[in-house]
């Protein structure tokens, strides 16, 4: 298996939920992400799937130091990212990068297409003058986008061009990690293919490694090369792409996989939707035992008792839950 | 037996500081009595602002209905007073928006909304309105619902305001319902749950709905028939089976080719649609998909196609599906 | 290159900036443009006042006391003889350099503590604000007669009096403005880069929150000059024989029956004065409202 470039290690994220003007006093925790430990390779596309509020967009900001973690690690090029200063990773940020998911939102509009593209070279003082111009327009073709947009203001873009103009931004520094956020799911169905192909392209082209988090998870298919399912602020289940949508072990993997709508009649007339119960529960104070088994159909006396642990169920398919003999701690 | 709902080549244009954006642009659509369609199409289609046309919930004085009929029961919504379309409202055809966020009212209890429209359109007392909404939620599936109902908006979970939209979409027993992105917002779990409530409750009482959507997925698993919208208008419709068998139109076709679908092997690369969708407030002379088309003629960029009857009961406004070709399919 | 290359749509409008949007609306409000017009005409107005009349503000005609209007004197005379319309005049350079100088003193406290506030955030914040609804609650007038007492009568220690009682406002909208930014991806994005607190300040919050900072101060200035005009009115204002319109409703007010038009013209010129830079404000903020743009 190709070189491990991330290496997330028992990482966890509490928000800490206070009271009090002055002397603010702790009452309860948050737990957006709990006890995550996963690796991401190489030139590979690691997908994140998991509802809202399960910590998914947490993890993604803590690996790259947007949030601060509560504990764990992140090692890149083997140092902990958590132990180091703003001032001291800065230099490390040019290697990993971030794609958002709203285009709307991530792009400064008082700047043009060339300030939002050419400020990661600014800020890390790579080129200048002509130089600097000729990367832009390097950039711009490689998204897809004409050279004289680079005057334009976000605003004057459609969505999905605004995508790759955030897509450019990342790769300015050529960057060996992007962490991609939802990064169509705002975007029309006729255009997200484009740019999924986008990704794919740049990938393979620049080697570069995705942790692809998304709730659609026929994206995320397409996409990844494995793929972790989280709930609750923490991993359900990682296993390769194959693996994990031929033979789905976890019973919300499989709730997760039958709820997606396919689409033609007459495949749907025959499926059968496995209907969870209720809804996710706070964070703030989250189920016993195992966090999923108040919504989970195939739950019994344990699962409200033992806190399942992630383990390989064989063949490097990862499962958290008691079904498998492998997950009783 | 008269459909219950015709909509007749409706026009709603917005007026903007860049110009007059033909938002709808000629769609006309009908619906049958507790039947479900599917409004597919991507942003910015017209979709959206062709559903509220038929409860004249366009925002004026920017957007207006320039012309048309929608006749629901054989009676022209367009032509009622403010007060008779009022009683329509709720009554008769209910809304169910995309953010339930918003369009409840953050400072009434959730019971007093959903007795609200009992009391206005079927003179209910308050007390018989809020012992209603408590059997009402227990409908939708609120556990709970006789404590449930003197709660506030932000007490309830996304999923379970969204419940509480659809208590008070059918609390007046309507004939017909708008869903207008329902599931959007929500996630895919939840979005099954409700999708399974919206289509048991619709078939219980019979109502007809019209789902707006972009999502394939779900128009596959619910609607009848389906309209599919680019740019203003409608580009073919049909049965659904046919529509998604046998797509007629090649925006139809290069939607359905552009997404990843589960149940199939997967493929290396995905097959998009490239460029992106024409600028409403001046649309090409021709057919607005034209210049995204990888098949269009000569004729294309000169005449706008019409709806024309390729297949029994399939429709598509496609110069060359007329010709009796369909070079999209494999 | 491995990547294809697709064509953009591109849109068929002339391209546009932010600003040059909103200028375009501004224009477009016949009210804001009325106002900045008369703003501009009473700022020449007062700048060349001795080319307008040819009256000193502090002339005394001792002969031709408390006349009404007339081709002499247009507005008529006061109780010393002193021409209205020259005094008007020169009111109106005590009234617009208390709205604008006020507003320096004002950006140089408020944008500052509003901006570490909003960007530092916790408990930077929490001292910082705590410490500024303090300022916001004491009484303003009360404590700019403090302040006059202690800095002492001349017209920039008004200035900087009115101006360390109004920063409070500037700054917490900086800080509300900075902190819904800080949220925004855009800034999570510059973050991601490597950029540090003070660039992303300066190049991305700032620059963002300019806008409501320009009408905050549009609307600030006439709030500033009415304050002048009543700490005038009751006497603590700028020291005679400097004319000062709250000065001159004050010396109105005590003949308000007998000579009515003494008190008329210096209110009529206030009103205006606010009115106009009011309607200017409210043509800024529709203007320059981003949820105008879709």
């Amino acid at each position: 298996m190709a070189e491990v470039v991330i290496e997330v290690n028992n990482l966890a994220k509490y928000f800490p939920v206070t009271r009090g003007l002055f002397r603010q006093k702790k009452i309860a925790d948050v737990k957006a992400v709990d006890g995550v430990s996963f690796t991401i390779h190489k030139g590979e596309t690691l997908g994140l799937v998991g509802e809202s509020g399960c910590g998914k967009t947490t993890l993604g900001k803590c690996i790259l130091q947007l949030l601060r973690p509560t504990s764990g690690e992140v090692l890149f090029e083997s140092r902990d990212l958590c132990e180091l200063s703003d001032k001291e990773l800065v230099p490390i940020r040019a290697k990993l990068q971030v794609i958002f998911q709203d285009p709307y939102d991530s792009l400064d509009p008082r700047f043009t297409a060339m300030d939002i593209i050419g400020e990661p070279l600014r800020i890390h003082n790579i080129s200048k003058g002509k130089e600097y111009r000729d990367r832009v327009a390097e950039l711009l073709d490689l998204v897809g986008l004409a050279r004289y947009m680079a005057e334009r203001y976000p605003h004057e873009f459609s969505g999905g061009q605004r995508q790759r103009l955030g897509i450019a931004r990342a790769l300015a520094l050529q960057p060996e990690f992007i962490m991609c956020d939802e990064p169509i799911s705002a975007l029309d169905v006729s255009i997200q293919a484009q740019i999924i192909n986008l990704l794919d392209d740049l990938q393979q082209k620049f080697g570069v490694a995705y942790l692809f988090i998304s709730h659609d998870l026929s994206v995320v298919r397409h996409i990844s090369d494995r793929v972790i399912v989280m709930y609750l602020g923490k991993i359900m289940e990682i296993s390769t792409r194959d693996e994990l949508y031929k033979n789905p072990l976890h019973p919300y993997t499989q709730a997760l996989l039958s709820a997606v709508p396919i689409p033609d009649p007459a495949v749907e007339i025959k499926r059968d939707v496995i209907l969870l119960k209720g809804e996710v529960p706070s964070p703030m104070n989250p189920p016993t035992g195992c966090v999923f088994h108040p919504r989970c159909y195939r739950a019994f006396a344990d699962c409200p008792k033992i806190v399942p642990i992630l383990a390989d169920a064989g063949g490097g398919h990862q499962v958290a839950c008691l079904l498998y003999e492998t997950s009783r701690p | 037996m008269a459909p219950l709902l015709e909509v007749k080549n409706i026009r709603t244009y917005f007026h903007t500081q860049d110009g007059v954006v033909k938002a709808v642009d000629g769609v006309s659509y009908d619906v049958n009595r507790g039947e479900t369609i599917a409004l597919v199409g991507e942003s910015g289609c017209g979709k959206t602002v062709s559903a509220l046309s038929i409860l004249r919930l366009v925002a004026e004085p920017a957007g207006k209905i320039i012309s048309g009929e929608i006749l629901f029961n054989g009676v022209d919504l367009l032509k009622l007073s403010d007060a008779e379309m009022h009683k329509m409202r709720g009554a008769r055809i209910s809304i169910i928006f995309q953010e339930p966020q918003t369009s409840l009212n953050p400072v009434l209890t959730i019971g007093r909304q959903i007795s609200e429209g009992l009391e206005f359109h079927k003179n209910m007392s308050l007390h018989d309105g809020m012992l209603e909404a408590t059997r009402l939620l227990k409908l939708v599936g609120i556990p709970h619902p006789e404590r449930r109902v003197y709660e506030y908006p932000h007490q309830f979970s996304g999923g379970m305001r969204q419940r509480a939209m659809i208590a008070i979409a059918i609390a007046c027993q309507p004939q017909l319902i708008i869903a207008d992105e329902p599931t959007t917002v929500v996630d895919v779990t939840i979005q099954a749950q409700l999708l399974e409530l919206i289509r048991n409750i619709t078939k219980e009482l019979d109502t007809a709905l019209i789902l707006i959507t972009h999502n394939l997925g779900i128009v596959a698993r619910y609607a009848k028939r389906v309209f599919v919208m680019y740019a203003g208008n409608i580009v073919e419709y049909g049965q659904a089976l046919d529509v998604y068998h046998q797509p007629c139109h090649p925006y139809t076709a290069g939607l359905l080719a552009s997404v990843p679908r589960l149940d199939e092997p997967r493929k290396n690369r995905l097959q998009p649609i490239e460029g992106q969708p024409p600028d409403l407030i001046a649309p090409p002379a021709g057919c607005a998909f034209q210049a995204r088309c990888t098949y269009s003629l000569p004729q294309c960029s000169k005449e706008k196609p019409v709806l024309m009857q390729i297949t029994p009961g399939h429709f598509a406004a496609c110069w060359i599906s007329q010709r009796g070709t369909k070079p999209w399919q494999k | 290159m491995a990547v294809e290359i697709n064509t953009p749509v591109v849109f068929e409008r002339p391209p546009h900036t932010l600003w040059g949007d909103a200028i375009i609306r501004l224009r477009r409000n016949y009210f804001a443009m009325g106002g900045l017009a008369f703003i501009i005409l009473l700022s020449l107005a007062a700048i060349c006042a001795p080319l307008i009349t040819h009256y000193g503000f502090a002339d005394q005609h001792l002969d031709q006391i408390l006349q009404g209007p007339s081709a002499q004197h247009w507005m008529g005379t006061d109780q010393l003889g002193r021409d209205t319309f020259a005094r008007l005049l020169y009111g109106a350079r005590t009234s617009l350099a208390v709205g604008i100088f006020t507003q320096f003193i004002v950006i140089v406290i408020g944008l500052p503590i509003g901006a570490i506030a909003g960007y530092a955030g916790g408990r930077v914040d929490n001292y910082i604000m705590r410490f500024v609804d303090v300022m916001y609650a004491f009484p303003d007038i009360l404590l700019i007669i403090l302040l006059r007492s202690v800095l002492g009568g001349s017209i920039y220690m008004l200035f900087l009096a009115i101006g360390l009682v109004a920063w409070v406002n500037i700054s917490r909208l900086v800080r509300g403005q900075l902190m819904a930014l800080k949220s925004r991806d855009f800034v999570s994005a510059a973050k991601a880069m490597g950029g540090m607190g003070p660039y992303i300040t300066w190049r991305h919050l700032l620059p963002n929150a300019l806008g409501p900072i320009i009408i905050s101060i549009t609307f600030n200035i006439p709030r500033a000059i009415f304050t002048e005009a009543a700490l005038s009115y009751i006497g603590i204002g700028v020291k005679p024989p400097t004319p000062s319109w709250g000065a001159m409703i004050q010396d109105g007010f005590n003949l308000i029956f007998s000579k009515p038009y003494m008190l008329l013209f210096p209110a009529i010129a206030l009103a205006l004065l606010m009115l106009a830079f009011t309607f200017l404000g409210d043509g800024l903020r529709d203007a320059l409202d981003p949820k105008m743009r879709r």
